[in-house]
């Protein structure tokens, strides 16, 4: 399994809350798989929920006419990448 | 002739219809109000370019394009053929069902080999000076919608150009203030779905409303839409989306009117959208069959008002069948209507095994089915139980044979079903309480799972 870095964790561990996955430990997601389509299979509700924690938890704001947010959620890797940049 | 064709829209030439808010190449660009006489000018030169056949599979994205080419379509004499998601599976089952037909799109082609139109491709040349209104019969089957359904099998309805004309006449008495300003309009939902189309497609052509071409998800870009439009404004969305603007800490410009359906909406949610957007909240309950049916401000009450033109009956079982001039046959509703007096009822919970998830009706017998179908399954369920997070999902519980992992189950429910419908989570067990007979009553099969999820 890749590793995840600190921040990676810390996210993984906002998307399972957000999400409730009951049946997924942070831990599970790999830092490079996609997360919708293929990968995790999230979907435009999962994206709505994700955003909404993140711009609780850290103050970032998700835009998707913004062509960085649409690379954003292509991997946890980029979510982080994303919201470490806009912090 | 009267009585057997109507305009196709009826708006006047300089009326603002669309506003453009999205850089789009086939129309160099532009950005801002676009008017009935552009509209129209829009509407006949991609008429003129389509491809002959009976059915046109609608998958545009862009609410002007979409628009443009649902118009073009039925200028055509065609069907425009409205999926409820924008899987493969379901455009293939399509295809399978409709043979004389090809898609109509605008962003990326599907990988389904068939007929296929690019409608961002097309340049519109700058709009002529006529304003002829093209006429459209009123028995042209213009549109056939599809029930969201959990899975590619949906049910169609089938809309006449009679049917849309006369529902929309009905839905802008009650959804629209008043008729004489124009509302500029943004929807989170997409045309293709029928309360997009009756509200952010049919309003537009059909009476005073300026509707917007994007279709923003994020708080953050609703906002800035929002703020970009003129005023009065107008927001039609659904409690999902409705949950997630009121989340966040944002100020939104002030809005006139907002419209709400697809799911139940809170009394707590209606009175925070109504204070937040300093708005008049309007909660809209319908089916895809018929449309939009009857009217609550939730914020305010209970009770729905239906709407003058549709008819409930009350049957000797109960069941309650809605009707409309408009529509060939009564409709059974799936929920468990009380009726208070001749035009007001309550709404207390589903009749059936369907499901409403995030706006999108579902049934669990064909997830259930789904899932039966699984190679490696011994045993296993789907169910809905009562949950606290925002958006629940359906859950599975499997009893897998040895070697197969959860992944292929989830691969699997992935090929058939749409995503709002596949389970989360799916809980892999040593068995399914049943009793003696093979039975899995509710009850058990709740306290089985409650008991799972506490011992995590």
């Amino acid at each position: 399994m890749t590793t995840q870095t600190d921040a990676e964790r810390e996210m993984a561990q906002l998307i399972v809350d957000a999400l409730n996955f009951e049946d997924m430990a942070a831990g599970d997601i790999v830092p490079d798989e996609q997360l919708f389509g293929e990968g995790l299979g999230l979907d435009s509700i999962d994206a709505l929920e994700i955003a909404l924690a993140i711009s609780q938890k850290y103050s970032v704001q998700m835009r998707a006419e913004d062509d960085n947010t649409r690379e954003a959620f292509t991997s946890l890797k980029t979510l982080c990448e994303f919201v470490e940049s806009h912090k | 002739m009267a009585g057997i064709s109507a305009p196709l829209i009826k708006r006047r030439a300089q009326d603002k219809i669309a506003y453009v808010n999205q850089s789009l190449a086939s129309l160099n660009y532009y950005h801002g109000s676009v008017t009935g006489q552009q509209f129209l000018s829009h509407v006949k030169q991609l008429a003129s370019m389509l491809p002959d056949h009976a059915y046109a599979i609608n998958l545009c994205a862009n609410r002007y394009l979409f628009m443009v080419s649902l118009c073009a379509v039925i200028v055509r004499k065609q069907t425009n053929l409205l999926p409820p998601n924008i899987n493969t599976a379901t455009q293939a089952a399509l295809q399978a069902r409709y043979t004389d037909s090809y898609i109509i799109y605008d962003g990326f082609a599907s990988i389904i080999d068939m007929p296929q139109f690019n409608v961002s491709h097309v340049t519109f040349d700058p709009d002529d000076e006529s304003f002829d209104i093209p006429m459209v019969a009123l028995d042209h089957l213009a549109v056939i919608s599809f029930t969201s359904g959990s899975t590619g099998d949906s049910k169609p309805s089938y809309k006449t150009w009679h049917t849309l004309t006369a529902s929309t006449e009905i839905n802008r008495k009650y959804m629209v203030p008043n008729e004489s300003d124009t509302f500029y309009q943004l929807a989170t939902v997409p045309g293709q779905h029928m309360w997009g189309l009756e509200t952010s497609i049919l309003l537009a052509l059909l009476a005073n409303v300026c509707v917007v071409d994007s279709k923003p998800l994020f708080p953050q870009d609703i906002q800035d839409v929002l703020s970009a439009l003129p005023s009065p404004r107008m927001l039609v969305s659904t409690p999902v989306h409705l949950r997630a603007l009121i989340a966040g800490s944002l100020d939104y410009a002030c809005v006139d009117a907002v419209l709400c359906a697809t799911s139940p909406l809170s009394k707590d949610l209606a009175q925070q959208v109504e204070t937040r957007f300093s708005a008049k909240l309007r909660e809209v309950y319908g089916c895809s069959e018929i449309g939009s049916m009857a009217v609550r401000c939730t914020a305010h009450q209970d009770e729905w008002t239906r709407f003058e033109g549709i008819f409930f009956t009350v049957q000797a079982d109960q069941k309650v069948m809605a009707s409309a001039e408009y529509i060939a046959d009564a409709v059974e509703l799936q929920d468990h209507v009380v009726m208070i007096n001749e035009s007001q009822f309550n709404l207390v919970g589903r009749l059936t095994d369907m499901v409403n998830i995030a706006g999108k009706r579902g049934s669990l017998h064909e997830v259930n089915q789904v899932l039966q179908t699984f190679p490696g399954l011994l045993d296993g369920i789907v169910f809905f139980p009562p949950q606290e997070r925002s958006v629940p999902r359906l859950v599975a519980l499997v009893v897998l044979s040895e070697g197969i992992d959860k992944q292929k189950l989830t691969g699997h429910f992935r090929r058939y079903l749409d995503s709002a419908f596949v389970p989360r989570p799916i809980i892999i067990v040593a068995a399914l309480p049943r009793e003696e007979n093979g039975k899995l009553p509710q009850k058990k099969l709740l306290a089985f799972y409650q008991g799972l999820s506490k011992s995590k």
